[in-house]
């Protein structure tokens, strides 16, 4: 059988629940960033640049829309003769079929499709994180390296290493311990959840965790720590470089907000690695007369009128005359009327605000909409719902169903 | 699907458009930001459910060529026909194409080896949002041998005058045609577009081929208009003829009217283009733009106002861009200030730099002028 180098798998069934609103009908990876991306073409144009074009989706919560946006991989240029990209949902086998029960059980039923390729390695990889990365590298030093499995770090700050996997190594690179979550950490070296293991080893401990009872058959919780018991050579990657999980509102509108910090932090104009997405089939924005658009991304097919400032435009968004929209984000297709004034908010697809709508006023009692998703005085307004005229929502404020004017 | 396949003639000798297509077959013209004149043509077809489209090219082609591709942005790379490029056959030597039987009587074969019933026959340079199908069935109902299209002008416009006219009866019927009229005597201006059958079409090259003949206008269709029935069709959306520097200019300019926008880009029928996968546009503090459309991929930090921004393209603070249409990749260094100019791709214009044209007479910098 004719091998490929390398099978990427991407990781793209969780719900991403923290996201709220956000993600009641998506999941995490098709959500829109940046104006005119999803979040999982990251991912993929990395893995098209890195010269990787045999990549499985696992999908599980929500893949329609998912599925959709992915297509025959066209977009990527993953519409290949050999390989291409894949999505792959749980599937009914002989005797049993079931939901995939974490990260590694969704690779663990998904072997086949992977030795199809009899791959020397496989990378895994989450389809809900923003950055640029070469995985070619990382899999010479894997190879250099001769590590059963290389997983990518970086550093974070000290006192929010409680949050991550950390790992400990010693002076070469080799992983001697890691710890998922620890409340006082020994180092600062965060797994970016991207993962290059020998085929042939992460099979064996595949199939040797799905035996095991009690295995939450999660990579970070059981895969990694049994190789580390049973001594095999894990190496850390050090990636340097502009790197971020988006799984909450406010790390979401933050890392928007990093495409508008100036130098940028994560360079989107480099066009040797280019991020891939569908582009949409609209003519260019336009900006009219008594307008004022600073520091924001705009996309096409979008109409200004009012005044935009710090903020990112999806495609087809219109902003009405006399209305102040600043360091927000808006999805596709929203609609803000006149004298509307829009504070730190993220409106989803195709939501219609009316005529003097004030969102993310402080001033404003929005109790009956607070959530425990939104913080830091950002608003999150829910895709397809209109909100009426005069409509006041306060910070903090989650909503999910139109409000009458 | 409509019975029917297209044919797209791209010729640049009727135009007066300069450097602007010393460069580019003017079908690969860029307008509006983002599109370049074929993509209107070619979304029509598609959107009239036309699957086999030919193009037939003179000169400079590989600018068209290059954008158009296998057809795929227009869902025309296709195993069952799809998009065919047709550009010229040199036989022992120079290809001496005169004209449009000519360049018709090259596509032959393609004609004969398609199955459609219909031909939709078309130039590049109008700017229009519009589908054959209703054309078609006009062709048939009328019992039509040819249906040309046309729109009207207003008799002082002085674009009737490199337009073909028609004389039409109370029928529909083409009674007279007229062509480069230095006085137009009809306000019924061609739109350079044809309806009729592949088969007739197939016979009418050949025998005006055999003739001698290079005029499609006078030695087919006027030549033919006493025994074959023409029928017109009227079309009544707004179509922008690219015929000379300041059409070129003014039919950008137009794209500014959220009106005309409206019915071009945000129908059912929507307008497709290679797509470049440029970054959305950032604006920056110094950024102040008025009346402008902007497409993805620029950095502006001066001023723009009613002006037309391709992709990628820069502005730098304190730059000063009016009346202006930049096509992509062009920057434009600081304290640039510029009035009425058409800047040609990849052009750079370093800092402090003014160059002002006049409405009627814009400025055109060529491709990849640095100044």
């Amino acid at each position: 059988m004719k091998a490929t180098k390398c099978v990427a798998m991407i990781l793209a069934g969780g719900q991403g629940s923290r996201l709220g609103i956000l993600t009641s009908k998506v999941a995490k990876p098709a959500v829109t960033f940046g104006g005119k991306y999803r979040i999982i073409d990251f991912a993929l144009s990395n893995c098209v640049h890195s010269g990787i074009s045999t990549i499985g989706v696992l999908t599980q919560y929500k893949p329609l829309e998912l599925n959709t946006y992915i297509g025959n991989g066209s977009t990527w240029d993953l519409d290949r003769n050999d390989g291409g990209v894949f999505v792959l949902p749980p599937y009914q086998k002989e005797e049993t079929g079931e939901w995939y029960k974490g990260t590694a059980n969704a690779i663990y039923q998904n072997i086949e499709f992977v030795d199809q390729y009899n791959p020397e390695h496989v990378v895994i990889l989450s389809g809900d994180h923003i950055y640029k990365m070469d995985y070619n590298k990382m899999m010479q030093y894997h190879e250099e390296h001769n590590a059963a499995a290389t997983i990518a770090v970086i550093p974070v700050p000290w006192e929010e290493a409680s949050r991550f996997g950390i790992m400990e190594t010693d002076g070469e690179g080799v992983i001697t311990r890691f710890a998922e979550k620890p409340k006082e950490p020994k180092s600062n070296l965060a797994s970016m959840g991207v993962y290059v293991f020998k085929w042939s080893a992460l099979k064996e401990y595949l199939i040797r965790d799905e035996k095991t009872p009690g295995s939450e058959n999660d990579f970070g919780k059981n895969i990694i720590p049994a190789m580390l018991d049973d001594g095999q050579k894990l190496c850390a990657y050090g990636f340097e470089g502009y790197w971020k999980d988006v799984g909450t509102v406010q790390s979401l509108w933050e890392a928007n907000m990093d495409l508008l910090s100036d130098p940028p932090v994560l360079d989107m104009y480099d066009a040797d690695w280019r991020i891939f997405s569908r582009n949409p089939v609209k003519p260019p924005h336009y900006v009219a007369d008594g307008a004022s658009v600073t520091n924001s991304c705009i996309t096409e097919g979008c109409n200004i009128y009012g005044d935009v400032k710090n903020c990112i435009l999806s495609e087809g968004v219109t902003v009405g005359k006399g209305s102040v929209v600043e360091d927000s984000i808006l999805f596709p297709g929203v609609t803000i009327g006149e004298n509307a004034v829009v504070k730190k908010a993220i409106i989803g697809s195709d939501t219609t605000l009316g005529n003097a709508v004030v969102v993310g006023d402080k001033s404003v009692d929005s109790s009956e909409y607070e959530s425990k998703y939104c913080s830091a005085d950002i608003s999150l307004i829910g895709g397809n719902i209109s909100i009426g005229d005069n409509t006041k929502i306060g910070v903090n404020a989650m909503v999910t169903k139109s409000i009458e004017a | 699907m409509t019975d029917a396949m297209g044919i797209i003639l791209t010729r640049n000798q009727d135009a007066n458009m300069n450097e602007l297509t010393q460069v580019r077959d003017i079908s690969a013209l860029p307008f509006a930001g983002r599109y370049r004149l074929i993509d209107f043509v070619l979304s029509n077809m598609v959107n009239s459910g036309i699957i086999n489209v030919g193009i037939a090219t003179h000169v400079n082609y590989s600018s068209l060529m290059d954008h158009v591709g296998s057809g795929k942005p227009w869902d025309l790379n296709r195993k069952n026909y799809g998009l065919f490029m047709l550009p010229p056959q040199v036989r022992g030597g120079a290809f001496g194409a005169a004209g449009d039987v000519d360049l018709l009587h090259n596509v032959l074969t393609y004609l004969r080896r398609s199955k459609q019933k219909y031909v939709v026959l078309t130039g590049a340079n109008i700017v229009c949002n519009m589908t054959y199908t209703d054309i078609i069935r006009y062709h048939e109902e009328k019992g039509a041998d040819i249906t040309v299209v046309y729109n009207e002008l207003e008799i002082t416009d002085p674009q009737l005058k490199k337009c073909t006219t028609y004389d039409i009866n109370s029928t529909g019927k083409v009674v007279d045609i007229h062509h480069n009229l230095s006085e137009p005597v009809s306000k019924n201006a061609g739109m350079d577009m044809y309806i009729i059958e592949r088969t007739k079409l197939q016979a009418l090259i050949e025998d005006a081929y055999a003739n001698g003949s290079h005029s499609f206008i006078n030695d087919i269709l006027r030549a033919s208009m006493a025994h074959l029935d023409i029928y017109a069709y009227k079309y009544e959306g707004f179509a922008g003829r690219i015929d000379s520097v300041v059409s070129y200019y003014d039919n950008n300019m137009k794209m500014l009217c959220p009106k005309v926008r409206e019915e071009l880009f945000a129908g059912k029928n929507p307008v497709y283009t290679k797509v470049k996968d440029q970054v959305p546009t950032k604006y920056l503090e110094g950024a102040n733009v008025k009346n402008s459309l902007v497409a993805d991929g620029c950095i502006i930090d001066g001023e723009v106002e009613n002006s037309i921004i391709f992709r990628g393209v820069h502005i730098a603070k304190g730059a000063k861009v009016k009346n202006c249409i930049v096509m992509q990749n062009s920057v434009i260094s600081e304290r640039c200030d510029l009035e009425n100019v058409v800047i040609d791709k990849e052009c750079t214009l370093r800092m402090g730099k003014r160059l002002v044209g006049q409405p009627s007479y814009p400025f055109i910098l060529p491709k990849r002028t640095l100044i």
